[in-house]
């Protein structure tokens, strides 16, 4: 058996199945990289086939798939609170949309390969540049501001040392044309509505958050050249993964005076907006901004969520202004979701800028948090009624039983070919509420027998007057 | 066709330039360097802006909706597979055109073209824990890779119903009221769309009365479902191709143009599966309430490799446009990944075809249907 590594807070490590059975040596091989070929005997050809997922993915049985639909459907159910409107893009696009050049992390994991025809494409490692795609695309046709929302996946690919997935969903909401700090505050309640509407509450989880213009200014008071900015957004992005030596020396690499980078660090560690203030001055777009977030988010009532980190970058290189994160207050997790400002990223891809904002909330970190909380919700499998001939001369009258009831909306299960001790177990497990079981006296009489499960009550009733 | 609008920006040479193989290269003239971006998605794939996504989510709704008061369990797979899960080796059009490529692993894997072996390959791995019958859905994106010379697309989402663990007629007679429900909810009545469906043991009996190795049989499927789409006589030319006796070839075609079950039933015999499942299939009906729905015709083979017995496919009667769904039994496909074989049966069921047939929803106003086309952006009519 060969154990497969899974991310955290996921389900018990299953043994990988691989069902050999006796192949050609012409029969496909199905392998992913690190076991060896099926026995060679020769005779009939059935496949080898791997009955796991190619490696970094999931499936989702019914369970997995009934606690994603759960968070899904609160995704929608905030963005559309907010009067946002869902969008959806191809999980494939050209790489050139993602091709920066900063040294990003995401962009240095692409699932990129060549496609058939020579193009290199990739599947998806974010969102926001399809977002971005979409607008230009709409160009004159869509009225700003524009307010979209998607759950989509997201790709990446590493060597699977760390036994680190390489797919997640991602929930991603964006504003368009808000030039405002208001955009953010917005984006900011709708993280909060959707912890709140988890069960999370701001003593489980805070949003640190600073802006890019604080780097900016550190920057320009160094007269540190521009087109390093985005590279040193990116360095000290790392300032919780590197050692601080480690982080100095690749600001140092990059150009930097000693003196830059001490007085990026030492702003950086700044966790007081009047710090800030004393050290930048108040007339500066950064501290303006974020003293407008703060006031505003009173108003909202959320100010007990946020708090303002210097040290917050965020990794992506076209954020330009406001950057927050969720975190997890026991210091245990990634963080949960991120987001910002990013007015420049339209005339990377050639046109003219639009101010925008957006955040990305992944499917994975926020499970495990809510494992962590005990917030899980029950999820129990449910049905409304099955339908069970008790002879097989029934089946007709339990298929016009079933459908009429069907046509009504309920949601109904046939059951046939097995004993009524097994159909009581059954309604159990998937927890029915009415067990209607046709029978040849009842029927005969043109009725059906209707057994409440959570009661026990049970009575007869015309099969036209079943509801 | 929308004319590609490709940003052209000032572009240093060294700028990333995004093309779709077949325009020219930025100019290159030297100043600061946003990339060139081409605003469309991939070839053959598509966007959903605010409008076509309320549309593609009435229509997901729907299928969930039907889903659920069928009872059934909603699951999901990845996009991605692994290419062995499709290498069949049938001829089938399906796995001639596959998404597939090597990851930077060298591992060779595929965007997937259908959903059935993504399923099979789970149940499989839930093994003992799961309880047979069982009844899955899911609404996912498949993929193919064909030169785009006729505007396809190159992806669709399809729902898929799927029931395991069921040997018996009853079965198909579940997925197709699933799908007259889906129908019915749509606005679609009985004199919009028909069912036709068959049996796969049809052209088991035949092959059987003509002594046809047992293992031309999915071979023959495959060319005899391209009866709509080539020539009587090249369907014959393939069919003589592949080994079989000019007598056996003309059986084949004659009682495939059988449209009445009682012939079927001359013709076979009424001892034969074959025609013992379609007659129950069609009582069921009755009580069911879908009689009106469907008719027997032997032509209906569908193109899979693995379908074993009854096969269906909803069609516009206007005749226009190609079928709307289609799905059948296959019994057989598990011993194919090398384990037990489980009795199974489902359909596929595409975003495309459906939202040409079906009235607008409410929400959207009146729209024509040259209209709705636009809307969806089917200007490639996926044809």
């Amino acid at each position: 058996l060969r154990l497969l590594r899974r991310p955290i807070g996921l389900a018990p490590l299953r043994p990988a199945r691989r069902l050999l059975c006796v192949a050609s040596p012409t029969a496909a091989l199905a392998t992913d990289g690190d076991s060896s070929p099926a026995s060679s005997a020769s005779m009939a050809q059935p496949a080898v086939v791997d009955v796991n997922p190619p490696r970094g993915t999931r499936d989702f049985p019914p369970e997995e798939m009934r606690l994603r639909s759960w968070l899904f459907d609160n995704f929608r159910e905030v963005s559309r609170s907010m009067a946002f409107e869902e969008v959806d893009f191809p999980v494939l696009e050209s790489e050139a949309l993602f091709i920066r050049k900063a040294g990003e992390e995401i962009t240095q994991q692409l699932y990129n390969f060549e496609d058939k025809g020579g193009r290199r494409v990739v599947l998806r490692p974010e969102i926001t540049p399809s977002l971005a795609r979409l607008v230009i695309k709409q160009g004159k046709s869509v009225s700003l501001p524009l307010k979209w929302f998607t759950i989509g996946q997201c790709w990446r690919y590493e060597r699977m040392t760390r036994g680190r997935r390489r797919e997640h969903y991602q929930w991603n909401m964006d504003i368009f044309g808000m030039p405002k700090v208001r955009a953010e505050a917005e984006l900011i309640q709708a993280i909060v509505l959707l912890f709140e509407r988890l069960g999370i509450t701001s003593s489980d989880v805070g949003i640190r958050l600073s802006s890019r213009k604080v780097l900016q200014a550190v920057l320009d008071m160094y007269s540190v050249p521009q087109h390093l900015f985005t590279q040193v957004c990116v360095i000290v992005d790392k300032l919780g993964k590197l050692s601080r030596e480690e982080i100095e020396k690749e600001l140092i690499s990059t150009g930097l005076s000693s003196e830059a980078v001490q007085g990026i660090i030492e702003v950086l560690s700044l966790k007081s907006l009047s710090k800030l203030e004393e050290v930048l001055g108040s007339g500066v777009e950064a501290v303006a901004d974020l003293k407008k977030l703060f006031s505003l988010a009173e108003q909202y009532g959320y100010a007990d969520w946020i708090c303002f980190d210097a040290s917050v970058v965020r990794g992506l290189a076209y954020y330009t202004g406001i950057v927050f994160e969720a975190f997890d207050r026991e210091g245990e997790l990634r963080a949960i979701c991120g987001g910002g400002r990013y007015d420049r990223l339209l005339s990377t891809f050639g046109t003219e800028d639009v101010p925008a904002c957006g955040f990305g909330f992944g499917d994975a970190v926020i499970v495990e948090l809510l494992k962590e909380k005990g917030l899980l919700p029950d999820l129990p499998r449910q049905i409304d009624d099955i339908v069970f001939p008790l002879d097989e001369e029934l089946e007709g009258p339990a298929s016009s039983v079933a459908s009429s009831l069907r046509k009504k909306g309920r949601s109904v299960d046939l059951v046939e070919d097995k004993r009524l001790k097994w159909v009581f177990k059954h309604a159990e497990r998937i927890n029915a509420s009415r067990l209607i079981l046709v029978g040849k006296s009842e029927w005969e009489r043109g009725m059906v027998r209707v057994k409440i499960l959570s009661t026990r009550e049970e009575f007869e009733v015309k099969a036209g007057e079943l509801q």
